[in-house]
């Protein structure tokens, strides 16, 4: 199995991976650039109604003040995220959402369902014909491909990070630099069982799809359908959609995006965290009984 | 020892019946031929003996162990119809990923599968930008890769050049001397007739004959028999217990025996001018096969 694994890991070294990650990576960096000169234009000029500007009644010295409270905490919450300890909370939950859901959609797409595409599935099944193995090695690969651009996206966050808040003019946060790295940890850590779950979907599809278009077309479609069943009140908690909401704790976006997904769901939230675990993990092992019912058929290729 | 064994083995693919009832047996250290118009179930057999697809029914034993059995499966090295390979990598990197698919081999089999194939001076380069004739020197090489006991090769000599095919043809009698059983299916029958120890030849999916390829030449030699014009009409009368084809003074007889068809003659008093033994090439007798199952289609129809 390590073998097999070894000889996966380097399929995923080309250009079409590499591609990819990089561009999510950019992606979040670009989230984070604007998110930072958004939260320092929010400080320069906080949100005052038209009314107030021109009035200064109690009420209004009230709602003044409070815009500019509300735009320096959300300024020094941007601050705090340009740490390299918080900035993981990004990385986190932009993987878990709808960037690492394209990610991983593209990336089965070209390491599984191009193995049909190719049709080096031949080879690679009369070199190893247990299938679940196959199947396995596939899984871990999407995997670990989406577990290495989180880590990835992290480092480069935690790099840049500190410059974009500076260049915006953010308040410089009072916390060491390993401050909040714990906490971002554990979302990390449950960002990768997320990922899990969208490389279970991708290797399913993979087997359904049997090539390169189809599989990325299946894996993100079935996920986004997820996301539309999430909004559906009377079966939005049944979704696979609604395990990943509960599970990732997302909440309402801010200056700083720390995903793409809450946006679009408005159900789940009535389940616990470990309910959402479970409903990712069976998820999972319905994906992974889908792909072997699929898998065990004749190769045509 | 039987290295392949089928017994009854039948594909279906939905109404169409691709194999039917196919019995075969393949000696250790042979080189097994196997022949067939397009569409025969060539093919659909080797995807069969190499666990692609499964069979609607009958047996097939490979190394003596019984399939659907991945160990039996990923002792054979196999090479199906044009081989594919991953092209963002070196047609050596592609030989190490094939070897760790089937549970890696030592860094010299690399170099000695490249020379046999004459890929050393290419092996660093990218597989995209291979010719055909390469991609199919690297089939090779990566299915002789481990030195597997059995080898089952589809069309080994495609897009060769005759430099090439001569190359493939002294690797393979070559890899017989050595005790490697091959077993290679060709369009080409001069390649068969020169290569192979014995030979099936297929035909809608059933084995029509079998045996050394000499002998299924000689089975139905013919003998040309020439007379003098003026006993034509006497000799065509005396010859025609057999089934004979006259072309002006001369006749072509179905029969394995010169000595009886000349004995006759005598007894009817014509003298011949001359009678040739003809043997057959696998070809013409191939092409035969194929003309008599035509005509057969046509007469059940």
């Amino acid at each position: 199995m390590l073998w097999l694994l070894r000889a996966e890991f380097r399929k995923l070294v080309r250009p079409l991976v590499w591609g990819t990650a990089l561009v999510i990576v950019a992606f979040c960096l670009l989230i984070t650039w604007g998110a930072a000169n958004n939260a320092s234009g929010g400080l320069a000029s906080p949100r005052i109604p038209d009314v107030c500007a021109r009035a200064s009644t109690p009420q209004c010295t009230q709602v003044i003040a409070h815009a500019h409270a509300a735009a320096r905490a959300a300024a020094a919450a941007t601050g705090q995220l340009a740490q390299p300890g918080q900035i993981g909370h990004v990385a986190a939950g932009m993987l878990a959402s709808l960037p690492g859901l394209l990610l991983i959609a593209m990336i089965a797409g070209g390491h599984w369902g191009g193995e049909w595409g190719s049709r080096t599935i031949r080879q690679l099944l009369s070199r190893e014909g247990r299938r679940g193995r196959v199947l396995a090695a596939k899984w871990l690969s999407i995997w670990a491909a989406g577990v290495v651009t989180l880590l990835a996206c992290w480092l480069v966050l935690a790099v840049t990070g500190p410059l974009i808040a500076k260049v915006a003019g953010l308040p410089a946060p009072h916390a060491v630099l390993w401050a909040g790295l714990a906490s971002s940890v554990s979302v990390a850590g449950r960002a990768v069982v997320v990922l899990g779950l969208f490389a279970a979907v991708g290797t399913a599809a993979g087997t359904i799809g049997r090539g390169q278009l189809a599989t990325t077309a299946i894996t993100a479609g079935s996920m986004l359908l997820a996301l539309l069943i999430a909004s559906i009140a009377s079966i939005g908690q049944i979704s696979p959609a609604s395990f990943v909401q509960v599970w990732m704790g997302f909440g309402p976006a801010g200056y700083l995006p720390t995903n793409f997904w809450s946006r679009f769901i408005s159900n789940g939230q009535n389940l616990g965290q470990l309910a959402g675990l479970l409903g990712i993990l069976l998820t999972v092992v319905a994906a992974g009984a889908i792909a072997r019912w699929r898998f065990a058929a004749d190769v045509t290729a | 020892m039987n290295v392949i064994s089928c017994k009854s083995l039948t594909k279906r693919f939905g109404p169409n019946l691709a194999v039917s009832e196919l019995d075969l047996e393949v000696s250790a250290g042979q080189v097994y031929g196997f022949l067939g118009p397009n569409g025969a179930g060539k093919t659909t057999t080797i995807r069969m003996l190499v666990g692609l697809i499964a069979p609607s029914a009958g047996q097939i034993r490979l190394l003596g162990r019984a399939l659907p059995d991945p160990g039996a499966v990923s002792q054979t090295g196999s090479m199906i119809e044009e081989p594919a390979f991953y092209p963002w990598l070196t047609g050596r990197q592609n030989l190490k990923v094939l070897a760790a698919t089937g549970g890696g081999c030592g860094a010299a089999e690399f170099g000695r599968v490249l020379e046999a194939t004459g890929l050393s001076e290419v092996a660093g380069r990218k597989v995209r930008a291979y010719s055909q004739g390469m991609r199919q020197r690297l089939g090779l090489a990566a299915a002789m890769l481990g030195r597997p006991p059995l080898l089952i090769i589809d069309e080994p000599t495609n897009g060769l050049d005759p430099a090439g095919i001569r190359d493939v043809r002294g690797l393979l009698r070559d890899l017989a001397a050595d005790g490697t059983t091959v077993f290679m299916s060709s369009h080409l029958l001069a390649e068969v007739e020169q290569v192979c120890d014995r030979v099936a030849v297929i035909v809608r999916g059933r084995i029509v004959e079998e045996g050394p390829p000499a002998r299924l030449g000689a089975i139905r030699r013919q003998i040309r028999v020439q007379v003098d014009g003026a006993d034509t009409a006497i000799a065509a009368r005396l010859l025609a217990r057999w089934p004979t084809r006259q072309l002006a003074d001369q006749f072509l007889i179905e029969h394995g025996s010169g000595r009886d068809v000349n004995g006759v003659l005598a007894a009817g008093g014509v003298i011949a001018e001359s009678v040739t033994v003809e043997l057959p090439r696998l070809e013409d007798r191939f092409l035969k096969i194929v003309e008599e199952d035509r005509h057969a289609v046509a007469a059940e129809s």
